[in-house]
């Protein structure tokens, strides 16, 4: 299939707008999944959620997973130690820049990349300038 | 083996953005051929998403592609048809 993608955020709502805005350009070839949020529904971040995420993310191929802001790299970086050693092996955190980044990542994925590519992808999302100047 | 080449203007009107640099990319890699495309002076991998997007191609740019491999025809014809059709958009 494909590299999928797990967008954690501190709110459910815009943890989904990102996947909304991802499967835009991937037309169901890739495995978006949605952690935003508490278990409550309250801001925050869930390793619950997160860790279901990143198992409907992966399609075998790997899963790369986004972060908002602060406590939810913690958060996913609890969830990666939750998993036996041979799935962490095909799970990465990025640190690149949730919209442009989880997009790029996306279509990165859907051609097909393999997933330190896809990584690669996202990270790169930081050198793309949203204004002309 | 010979480079199959197109020159290209981009006539849709938010040019090789988001969406459109998304199918840009998604139709080259559909194919063996690899397959540069050089705009405003840069050249870019047409299957890599960040140096597509970095292009900066607008409505009224050239795009020259340049195409290698067994499969490079059918290459530039389907990104020729995507970027003559507005990739699919109505202006």
């Amino acid at each position: 299939m494909a590299v999928g993608l797990v967008i954690v955020s501190h709110s459910a709502r815009l943890a989904e707008g990102v996947v909304e805005l991802a499967a835009q350009m991937t037309h169901g070839a890739v495995r978006l999944a949605a952690a935003g949020g508490m278990d409550d529904g309250g801001i925050g971040t869930s390793l619950a959620r997160v860790t279901q995420a990143i198992a409907s993310a992966d399609s075998g191929d790997g899963v790369v997973a986004l972060i908002d802001l602060g406590s939810a790299a913690l958060i996913a970086e609890m969830a990666l130690e939750s998993l036996d050693a041979e799935q962490r092996a095909h799970v990465r955190l990025s640190g690149g820049p949730l919209v442009e980044g989880a997009i790029l990542a996306a279509v990165e994925a859907s051609v097909g990349s393999p997933l330190d590519e896809v990584l690669a992808t996202a990270e790169s999302a930081r050198s793309l300038e949203k204004l002309k100047r | 083996m010979a480079t199959v080449e197109k020159t290209l203007i981009l006539v849709n009107k938010v040019g090789l953005h988001a969406r459109p640099a998304a199918l840009f990319v998604q139709t080259a890699a559909r194919f063996q051929a690899s397959v540069r495309v050089v705009c405003n002076g840069r050249q870019a991998d047409a299957k890599r998403i960040l140096p597509v997007l970095q292009l900066g191609a607008e409505q009224g740019s050239v795009l020259r592609l340049f195409a290698e491999g067994p499969d490079a025809d059918e290459a530039i014809n389907a990104l020729t048809r995507l970027v003559q059709e507005r990739f699919g958009d109505p202006e």
